[in-house]
């Protein structure tokens, strides 16, 4: 049994479902990841969790990183697993080999970052923050500031992060109103707060190297004044780094009280106290939330595999549970004298088992494609490739929010299979119960990306992409028709009613305006999110299938789980559609006419 | 310095057990395969401590099919200059040792490093064997050792302390816990082994003397028998009656 991911799975994702070697392999920068190669990276990538992540998650919730006198403290743990994924070449993956990088493809990349945040995420994802840091400075910065910042990232020195969020401009990155004021040479004098900063400081990295977003002096309202600056808590004495670096009157106010990622810090910084910080401009001015959000997708996947990495926890925490607690008999059995059976016995477990399964699993096939689509993007100028960009953008919502919204939902099926046990702290699913609920916070609230779905990406191309998407499953349904009929039937089904419901929308879009068609957006992406799922689901059942059948990798009993698995989802989940298109497709508009007055 | 590091594909340690062919032939359907941990932790790790940064070169020898082929990258990627698969399918140790020593005989090696033992068969027999066949002296079991100019100093572990030896070299010498650190691959590591060289060579030993019969898996565990704290008088009456153990 599995600890906290199945590398069978992710295995079966990437040479038999996704058949991601394949795909790559004409692309001159992806020379040399065969096969062989995916293997040895995914090999490599489970040592470092096992041996260096995984056996740290518990002891940093329970010795959680604090906050002295404006130096955060966090776990010696966090700086061992950290040395670890650099050692391993894990923060420079992705990176060009001329910033001695391993150009690695991001299907590949991910798929070690759902074992890393399977097996802690309180410290992989500092990792991702500074690579997502990283990636930002790679494709738009100077020379210089590559130069000075790259090198000292990808080692490990340097904390990246993303400064986006202040107290009054959350959700709302038109309001932002931290400031810069130009003093020549690409600087400028850098003043506001920031707070919610994830890895915004910690004294187990030299230096944190905030990705920050401000308005320039005189800059025009709205999100077209934004700009992009690298304001590090450090800066560079001189041009190079090698003249040391110095104190950049980055203030840390303080850490947050989170409910869970305990390890994870997030920061109040205040900038410009003592009018001595100094940004540096990424770009040119007031491109900075265009550039911010080129890095949007990368960070929404990221953001799915870290949800979907601690249910993925949870879900083996609880199996492990299930097939050793015994409790209780077999409804047909009263004698008392019969000893009692494991609760994996028990119908209802194996549905909350299942259901978890279904979800991380699902989860991970939809997070390994949309990865593989975007290294295809950006490899490939064909139609297909093109065709790659869309469908990612236009299910990049469900990406972020399906992990996160039904992987909350997993992780407390998780901890109800324990009972009384998984609410208390003897046992880990309280903690993966607090770690998981943020994500459906971070990078965008689900609000937001339903209202993403629906005001922008099926809006894409006039709904051409949309129409892309609904062939292509259409097609994908017709060619498990055969080995699956009922299940290509209901997900059929559901397609077309998801369809019709769009259709309605649209002409509520149309007749009504956007306040009456966005209402019940998060509904919407939800009702999106379990279709999208469901056709993961069969397509991955009907390759089992066909390996059952003619031979696979991998073993008849793992075949046999996922084809019980995808039956499950389309039996059990895929009929949730129903209620959410009895809801948007009714008249009566219950929260959009609700005054506030009544909500007492 | 050339040091030859004796690496085996054995099962993952969590791999369920089973026999196929009337339990004469170990069931692979559905393993995972590793490289031994002793051959990969200590012997192989301790060989690329003492060659890399020029000092040497180490070079990972295993006889299998061409499917052993993803462990010995596993031995290039965690360090090894190069890579020998002997084309043969293993069948006993001493078919195994015979392949290794014809292959090194003439080739020159220093040092020829083993696991102290495969997690699969427990034998300990290869390291030994291999070093009659070349007539080299053999020390087992090292958890510790420097080499310096013909000489490897060895430590290992005995009853109640520590042994401390000197060997003249050539040597071939079996590698326990404490010889090294484990090293997990980096990618630079795993992108240069597909570039390192891996040289299949034929079989050459001679008639095989040993032949698996039968296997038999271990008698299964009984169940547990879970008595309250309160109730030692139950505990005393099972252990007597039915453990009939006092």
């Amino acid at each position: 049994m599995h600890t906290y991911v199945s590398t069978d799975h992710l295995r079966f994702l990437i040479h038999e479902y996704l058949k991601a070697p394949a795909q790559i392999e004409n692309y001159e920068k992806f020379e040399g990841y065969d096969a062989e190669a995916f293997d040895m990276s995914i090999d490599a990538a489970e040592q470092i969790g096992n041996q260096h992540l995984y056996p740290a998650y518990r002891i940093m919730d329970q010795e959680k990183a604090t906050c002295e006198n404006g130096v955060v403290w966090t776990h010696p743990l966090l700086a061992e697993g950290l040395k670890a994924m650099t050692e391993g070449g894990w923060l420079s993956s992705t990176a060009p080999a001329e910033m001695g990088g391993s150009q690695m493809p991001l299907v590949l990349h991910n798929t070690a970052s759902l074992i890393f945040m399977g097996a802690n995420a309180n410290i992989a994802a500092y990792a991702f923050l500074t690579v997502g840091a990283a990636n930002l400075i790679l494709a738009y910065g100077s020379d210089e500031l590559k130069a000075l910042y790259l090198p000292e990232m990808y080692s490990g020195r340097f904390q990246g992060t993303m400064a986006l969020t202040e107290p009054q401009a959350g959700s709302s990155l038109t309001d932002i109103t931290a400031s810069a004021t130009p003093i020549g040479d690409g600087q400028y004098k850098i003043t506001g707060q920031k707070i919610y900063i994830s890895g915004g400081d910690h004294a187990s990295v030299d230096n944190v190297v905030h990705l920050m977003l401000a308005r320039v002096d005189g800059a025009p309202a709205g999100t077209k004044g934004i700009s992009l600056f690298v304001v590090p808590k450090h800066r560079p004495k001189g041009k190079t780094a090698s003249e040391g670096w110095e104190p950049n009157d980055v203030i840390t106010a303080g850490i947050y009280g989170k409910m869970g990622q305990k390890g994870y810090v997030a920061a109040h910084l205040m900038y410009g106290e003592n009018e001595n910080t100094i940004g540096y401009l990424v770009g040119e001015e007031h491109r900075g939330l265009s550039y911010m959000f080129s890095m949007m997708n990368e960070a929404r996947i990221g953001t799915g595999i870290m949800a979907t990495g601690c249910a993925s926890g949870a879900y083996y925490a609880s199996l492990k549970y299930a097939f050793e607690r015994p409790q209780g008999r077999h409804p047909s059995q009263k004698d008392p004298n019969q000893p009692q059976i494991p609760i994996v016995e028990h119908a209802d477990v194996r549905r909350m088992l299942l259901l978890q399964k279904a979800v991380v699993e699902g989860s991970q096939a939809l997070l390994l494609e949309a990865s593989l689509w975007e290294d295809i993007a950006l490899n490939d100028s064909s139609d297909a490739a093109k065709q790659s960009h869309l469908m990612l953008e236009l299910l990049t919502p469900i990406i972020k929010t399906f992990p996160s919204e039904y992987g909350t939902m997993a992780v407390m099926n998780g901890m109800q299979v324990l009972g009384g046990a998984g609410y208390c702290n003897d046992f880990p699913l309280e903690q993966y119960y607090r770690d998981i609920r943020v994500n459906a916070i971070y990078e965008g609230t689900t609000g937001i990306h339903g209202m993403d779905l629906m005001g922008r990406k099926i809006l894409m191309g006039k709904g051409d992409v949309l129409k892309a998407l609904s062939a292509r499953m259409q097609a994908d349904i017709e060619a498990c028709a055969k080995t699956f009929p009922d299940e290509a039937n209901a997900l059929g089904a559901s397609a077309v009613a998801l369809a019709k419901t769009t259709t309605k929308l649209m002409g509520i879009l149309q007749k009504d305006g956007p306040e009456a068609y966005l209402a019940d957006a998060s509904l919407y992406l939800e009702y999106f999110g379990l279709v999208v799922i469901s056709w993961h689901w069969l397509r991955m059942a009907n390759v089992a299938s066909e390996k059952l059948a003619n031979g696979g990798k991998l073993s008849k009993k793992f075949y046999e789980s996922n084809i019980l698995t995808m039956q499950y989802f389309i039996e059990y989940e895929l009929p949730k559609t129903r209620g959410l298109h009895a809801r948007l497709n009714s008249d009566k508009r219950v929260t959009l006419d609700a005054s506030p007055e009544l909500l007492v | 310095m050339k040091i030859l590091v004796c690496i085996s594909k054995v099962p993952d340690t969590t791999a369920k057990i089973s026999f196929t062919d009337n339990n004469t032939a170990f069931n692979t359907s559905g393993v995972q395969f590793i490289m031994n941990p002793y051959d990969e932790w200590y012997a192989l790790v301790r060989a690329v401590e003492l060659t890399e940064d020029g000092k040497g070169e180490t070079t990972v020898i295993n006889v299998g099919p061409a499917a052993n082929d993803a462990i010995i990258r596993k031995g290039l990627a965690i360090g090894a200059d190069k890579a020998v698969r002997v084309d043969a399918e293993p069948k006993s140790t001493h078919q195994v040792a015979e392949e290794i020593a014809n292959y090194a005989k003439d080739k020159g090696f220093d040092l020829i490093l083993t696991g102290k033992e495969t997690i699969d068969y427990n034998g300990s027999e290869l390291g030994a064997m291999v070093a009659e066949m070349l007539d080299q002296p053999y020390v087992s079991y090292a958890t510790h050792m420097e080499v310096e100019g013909t000489t490897a100093s060895i430590k290992r572990d005995i009853e109640g302390g520590v042994e401390l030896l000197e060997v003249d070299l050539p040597a071939v010498v079996s590698a326990a816990k404490g010889m090294a650190e484990q090293r997990i691959p980096n990618m630079r590591g795993i992108m240069m082994a597909k570039r390192k060289p891996l040289e299949t060579v034929p079989a050459s030993a001679g008639a095989e003397h040993v032949a698996v019969k039968s296997y038999e898996l271990p008698a299964a565990k009984g169940s547990v028998n879970l008595i309250d704290a309160e109730n030692m008088d139950e505990l005393v009456r099972l252990l007597h009656e039915e453990a009939k153990v006092i």
